[in-house]
């Protein structure tokens, strides 16, 4: 593994001018204010001190809509009808630059989802074909990434370099061979010394202090709080301000739920079926035929949406599915917001654990 | 339930079409029978072998995901099991773009398969048992693959019987079947919401029919399918009759999109009911409030 390096802010810049120039690039750019991926033509349009952009990167390994396959439909002599059916597996090369640490432990998830069991080659091929250099940043209001220790990246997150400005220049992480074979090629500047990189963990240790957002209890504990919430009067608090546009789906960077649907040309020659976001909070995600709905209110969809960013991934993949980007609560036409949703479940659970403790203890007077 | 590997995913760019998860193999239908006013039976014919690779064959229980190239895609359960691998019964409801699709198939058509996916019902387990198999609606569908598992190896199995709730007599399927699974020693009883003219069968619901049953708590397994209500109610009236959460078996619908994990629409808690289900045991359920919901 490569050691941290670093380099001069002119090798920086012709760094990133490089990525721009040699591949299909994209990063975060001011879009009319708001801080938004886009393809980039310059350095000068990439702006790594934004916010945390609306939409998350997903939509780079997971597009909004995506072929799976093509059918060429025909007709046989006998009347019957037949199709060649042809899988759609696609991929082009591109660089992602600016994706912050929370994004970065997002990335990671949506590989381990895609990767379990029988692997989804569409997203493996593009993931394979995607560079991703990560970049530092600094927390807002909302972000919260620091309650579920994902305001770092280590070298095996999933970046294939990673850059943390410096006043003067950047120390460049690198996570890949990858992202070495780039790093020379483009900016390979010197080693870290042992000081400069003491710097980065003292510049962590005050990050964890910039965060105004927060959860009231370790993450280890969250399972636990969603799994005893079911009954919780929370939900349908919430569920009555809910509106159920998807709007906290959409954002999300670890939301990877697909609708699966298909096209036929307007010749009735041809056919597609094709993948597109599809969100566990919308109305008809649960509906079978015949109407019946598995989840047919708006606060049993938040009760799911939050179990699956807090509790549920735990079991099947030993990780939580919230990497405290904020995206949700940011974006949330009615002001639901994920942190103070699970900080009131956080002081229920209390609640009931202290009551249980205090008849425990009553009981065991009594017994006494 | 397994466990899935974490381990960091494996980039590589061989990531061929043919593996694609989503690549379905053609299949011809056989044979399209009309058994009643909404469900056809359909017999398909897969390719002995396949090219990619030799077509595994189901399990009751299991379910495939049928398609026809700009109709979509829908998880349809197995009705019989399969006798040679290649053969494949599905009994079809039309109840959309889909399926009205799918009924209009005749013999040499074509339509897209995937599958079989899920976990289906376990017969070896169920070999010295007594099974009351309780169906309501469509969920005879799924039933019938075990039951003739089951009747085909009647020896290896205790008392066998069947209670069937539909909601009127033209909806009682396989009618045509009952003369035979009862000659080989399973006990059909059927029951309807509503009786029309000429139904001289019972009125009522499927839990009406389970009153008089005497049985062996210890040595019976329960086999139940149906809409979520009826869950409900048969399992809270065979746990009143002594049966543990163990030995009642269900098989739960949902909306499912990829079969394979990843779309998400079939989750319950931290189960996928496509890869997990469609069959669970009541006590695999526990604290799995909407499930039956």
């Amino acid at each position: 593994m490569t050691e941290p390096r670093l380099i001069d802010t002119r090798a920086l810049r012709s760094l990133l001018g490089a990525l721009i120039r040699d591949f299909r690039a994209f990063g975060p750019v001011d879009s009319d204010g708001v801080p938004a991926f886009a393809p980039l033509g310059a350095v000068s349009e990439l702006r790594l001190d934004l916010d945390p952009t609306h939409l998350s990167a997903r939509e780079f390994f997971l597009p909004p809509k995506e072929t799976l396959l093509s059918f060429a439909l025909s007709e046989n002599e006998n009347g019957t009808k037949s199709a060649v059916t042809t899988a759609v597996v696609e991929a082009k090369e591109q660089v992602l630059i600016g994706l912050k640490p929370c994004d970065i432990h997002a990335v990671a998830l949506m590989d381990s989802v895609m990767a379990a069991g029988v692997p989804d080659v569409n997203y493996q091929k593009r993931r394979a074909a995607t560079i991703i250099v990560g970049a530092e940043c600094t927390p807002d209001d909302t972000c919260f990434c620091a309650s579920l220790g994902t305001e770092q990246v280590k070298e095996d997150s999933g970046f294939d370099l990673f850059i943390h400005e410096l006043k003067r220049g950047a120390i460049i992480r690198v996570g890949t061979e990858r992202g070495a074979k780039l790093l020379k090629k483009y900016a390979w500047g010197r080693r870290a010394t042992k000081a400069e990189l003491e710097g980065l963990t003292r510049y962590y240790e005050s990050k964890l202090a910039a965060f105004t957002a927060k959860l009231n209890t370790p993450k280890e504990e969250l399972p636990a709080v969603l799994a005893a919430s079911d009954e919780s009067p929370v939900w349908g608090e919430i569920g009555a301000l809910c509106t159920g546009c998807g709007a906290c789906n959409h954002v999300c960077p670890t939301c990877y739920c697909f609708d699966v649907r298909d096209a036929l040309t307007s010749d009735q020659k041809s056919a597609e079926r094709y993948r597109v976001w599809d969100g566990c909070t919308l109305d008809d995600f649960t509906l079978v035929a015949g109407g019946h709905n598995f989840r047919r209110t708006r606060a049993e969809r938040l009760r799911h949406r939050f179990n699956r960013k807090l509790n549920y991934g735990v079991k099947k993949f030993d990780s939580l599915f919230c990497v405290g980007c904020g995206r949700c609560s940011r974006t949330c036409l009615v002001g639901i917001n994920i942190t103070e949703v699970t900080n009131s479940l956080i002081k229920e659970a209390r609640g009931v654990d202290k009551v249980a403790g205090k008849e425990a203890g009553k009981a065991r007077t009594k017994s006494d | 339930m397994t466990k899935a590997r974490v381990a960091k995913t494996k980039v590589s760019n061989e990531c061929r079409q043919t593996d694609s998860p989503y690549l379905p193999e053609t299949v011809t239908v056989e044979r399209v029978e009309s058994i009643s006013a909404c469900e056809k039976l359909f017999r398909l014919k897969r390719e002995a072998r396949r090219a990619r690779k030799a077509a595994p064959a189901h399990a009751p229980g299991q379910f495939y995901m049928v398609g026809l190239p700009g109709y979509g895609e829908a998880p349809i359960s197995v009705c019989a099991p399969s006798a040679t691998g290649s053969d494949i019964e599905l009994c079809i409801r039309v109840a959309g773009n889909l399926t009205g699709a799918l009924h209009r198939l005749g013999p040499g058509d074509t339509l897209s398969l995937r599958g079989p996916f899920g976990d289906g019902f376990d017969t070896t387990a169920l070999k010295g048992r007594d099974i009351i198999f309780i169906a309501g609606g469509i969920g005879i569908a799924p039933m019938r693959s075990l039951l003739l598992a089951v009747l085909n190896g009647r020896k290896a199995y205790g008392e066998l019987k069947l209670l069937y709730g539909a909601k009127s007599p033209e909806e009682v399927l396989f009618t045509g079947d009952f003369k035979v699974w009862k000659k080989k020693g399973l006990s059909v009883d059927v029951i309807v919401d509503s009786g029309t003219e000429g139904w001289n069968g019972r009125v009522g619901l499927v839990t009406d029919l389970m009153g008089p049953v005497k049985l062996n708590a210890l040595q019976t397994t329960a086999v139940v399918i149906g809409p979520p209500i009826m869950y409900r109610f048969v399992v809270a009236k065979l746990k009143r009759m002594g049966m543990a959460e163990s030995d009642i078996l269900l098989s739960l619908e949902r909306r499912m999109k990829c079969g394979v994990g990843k779309c998400g629409h079939c989750q319950i808690n931290s189960s996928y009911v496509c890869q997990d289900g469609p069959v669970y045991t009541l006590e695999s359920l526990e604290g799995m409030g909407e499930a039956f919901k």
